[in-house]
């Protein structure tokens, strides 16, 4: 009467469960197999699991069921590592993405006189788990983007950029590498933003931080610095490269126009220019040259490159 | 001594029941893995939750932490640890009997992970007449900034534990890992008795 | 007349499990050792007729114990009660001269039959 019930029970059950011989020919398997494999009974029964489920890595499989009979322990498979091992149709068709259910399996061994005579298998349908977990990976990776990026001109942020100068100073001291610094800061901002507004300012520094960002390498290190201020990191650059990347940026803002509500507004930028250098303890005794070149090149006259003094 | 420390003679006898499971856990093992597993002393000790980290940090430079719940009759439960180190990574798949394409690394540190831990604990078990089930191996982390970072952030509802530690050395792979058994408190209590109650057939 | 017994064992627990799986019909004088020093102490001083070696042990383990013995040429039947039972580590300790390799747990029959064996019973 118990068996009967266990029956029942087992033909209930929202898992799959799969009873394999030694010689990995299936015995019994349950209701919630069946459905999701769409497969009869007759198809099955007494069949060998790698001929009604083709799919499955036969080497990879049969090492471990061997090691469930010989070690005579319960052995896994979970989804972080095997999305599914049987092509098995799932719960959620509508509402998630994945083709088959994901699965953690569990293997155990059934002894009978201190031999294993059967395999059990555990099929748990875990394709909620896994969409869930997928959705919030993705989610956490856009929060650490977001962290480090400046929402208006897609530049990273300060905080951020100031943490890979403080890696990069680190980095070229441990190997002697050169490192330059450019400093830079949008001409007459102000009275820009007094004639065409808040908004024609935010889309000048857009345009602006996104021409800037086309002219550098993989590698160099583009931020927000302030308002109207931007820097840029050029790892294992010496004076010369930085001066002139430096200068092909002032040339290509001052020939820009920005096309504001049918407006040009032109811009012109000023610059700063340092290289690492010895007397440099921290990495912001670097920004500080670079901002005294920056404002030299404010105070003779503007849209122009100023480099740093070398001491 | 709190109420939570094992005497003189339930930490030997606790020691000689991990020393029969140690050995034959090896065996079984070394017959399946066909190498010699070579066997030390293993270590007993608590550890309170601010330290776990410390003691973990301190004892290896483990690059993954594979993590294995186990729960058996009269209360005993805890958390299996087992912690590699990175240069003996790259001939487990050769060890274990796979075709090293078969599987992913993490998968190889798992599936060995769960073979030492259940094989240890079932033979442990069994000598305290009791029979153990284990939730689905799960990786911490490949990476141990990571690892550290993943427990720090935990705020563990226990403040001791009985930590034991064993260390595993496959000597023709070169290859070692160490298995750490954490019982939370309320499970060294229901430890303390069974161990009570073997001394008393003594 | 008696035998004189030493049981090495770094766990007091695995000591008395010896002792007490010791036939009543021997009469023994036993003498007790937590570490292969301890062991390799007594057996320098005192007469012993038979050993049981445990092999995982602080400070000197049993396969040192084992060494020295075969170094200093003693005729000593050792017999090894040991939970590592690897196939490798039985043919180890048979080949330092050990007379017998049992498993840990200790089993008195398994015992009793050596005992048999070697002339004790």
């Amino acid at each position: 009467m118990l068996d009967g019930l266990c029956d029942k029970i087992i033909n209930r059950l929202n898992t799959g469960v799969l009873l394999l011989d030694r010689n990995f020919n299936i015995l019994m398997w349950n209701r919630f197999l069946a459905v999701h494999a769409n497969q009869h009974d007759e198809q099955v029964i007494g069949k060998n699991i790698f001929q009604v489920f083709p799919e499955l890595p036969r080497k990879w499989l049969e090492r471990k069921l061997s090691s469930v009979i010989q070690l005579k322990n319960q052995s896994f498979c979970g989804w972080e590592q095997r999305h599914h091992l049987f092509e098995l149709a799932h719960s959620r068709p509508i509402t998630t993405d994945s083709d088959f259910m994901a699965q953690n399996c569990t293997f155990l061994p059934i002894e009978e006189h201190g031999q294993v005579t059967q395999i059990c298998i555990l099929i748990e349908d875990v394709t909620d788990i896994y969409h869930y977990q997928t959705q919030l990976k993705k989610t956490l990776q856009e929060l650490a983007l977001s962290n480090r990026i400046d929402g208006l001109t897609q530049a990273f942020n300060r905080k951020h950029w100031e943490e890979c100068l403080a890696a990069e100073f680190s980095r070229a001291r441990r190997h002697h590498s050169s490192l330059a610094l450019v400093m830079l800061d949008l001409d007459h901002f102000k009275l820009l933003n007094d004639t065409h507004g808040h908004q024609g300012g935010d889309k000048v520094l857009i345009e602006t931080a996104k021409a800037i960002n086309e002219l550098l390498r993989m590698g160099d290190l583009f931020g927000r610095y302030g308002g109207e201020e931007f820097a840029v990191i050029l790892p294992n650059t010496e004076l010369s490269g930085a001066e002139e990347v430096a200068e092909r940026i002032r040339q290509t803002i001052a020939l820009k126009a920005v096309d504001y509500q049918g407006q040009n507004i032109g811009i012109t930028v000023s610059l700063g220019v340092a290289v690492l250098a010895q007397q440099d303890k921290r990495y912001e005794d670097l920004i500080s040259r670079a901002d005294n070149a920056l404002y030299k090149a404010k105070f003779s006259g503007r849209n122009r490159v100023s480099l740093a003094d070398a001491s | 001594m709190n109420a939570f420390d094992l005497t003189e003679d339930q930490q030997d006898c606790l020691q000689e029941l991990i020393n029969v499971a140690m050995g034959q856990a090896s065996d079984q093992l070394a017959r399946y893995l066909d190498t010699f597993v070579y066997l030390k002393v293993p270590s007993i000790e608590q550890v309170k939750a601010e330290h776990l980290f410390d003691t973990l940090n301190y004892e290896s430079d483990a690059t993954a932490i594979v993590s294995q719940g186990f729960f058996g009759y009269e209360g005993i439960r805890g958390e299996a640890l087992l912690m590699y180190q990175p240069k003996d990574s790259h001939r487990l798949a050769d060890l274990l009997g796979y075709e090293a394409d078969e599987l992913t690394f993490d998968e190889q540190i798992i599936d060995l992970s769960s073979i030492l831990t259940t094989t240890f604990l079932n033979v442990f078990a069994s000598q305290i007449d009791n029979q153990m089930s284990y939730s689905a191996p799960r990786l911490l982390s490949a990476n141990i900034g990571k690892v550290n970072e993943h427990i720090q952030q935990q705020a563990f509802n226990w403040d001791l534990a009985l930590k034991v530690r064993i260390s595993y050395q496959v000597t023709d792979y070169s290859f070692n890992c160490d298995m750490v058994l954490l019982i939370p408190e309320a499970a060294i209590t229901n430890i303390k008795a069974v161990l009570d109650r073997i001394l008393a057939e003594f | 007349m008696s035998t004189n017994v030493l049981i090495c064992d770094d766990s007091n627990l695995a000591r008395k499990q010896v002792l007490r799986s010791l036939p009543e019909s021997l009469s023994t004088d036993v003498k007790l050792a937590s570490n292969g020093e301890e062991a390799l102490a007594i057996l320098s001083s005192e007469n012993i007729d038979i050993l049981f070696l445990d092999l995982t042990m602080p400070i000197i383990d049993g396969l040192g114990v084992l060494a020295a013995l075969k170094e200093q040429n003693k005729q000593l039947p050792v017999f090894v009660i040991s939970a590592d039972v690897q196939p490798e580590m039985q043919s180890k300790v048979l080949a330092l001269g050990a007379k017998a390799f049992l498993r840990k747990p200790i089993q008195i029959d398994v015992l009793y039959e050596h005992l048999k064996r070697h002339g004790f019973l």
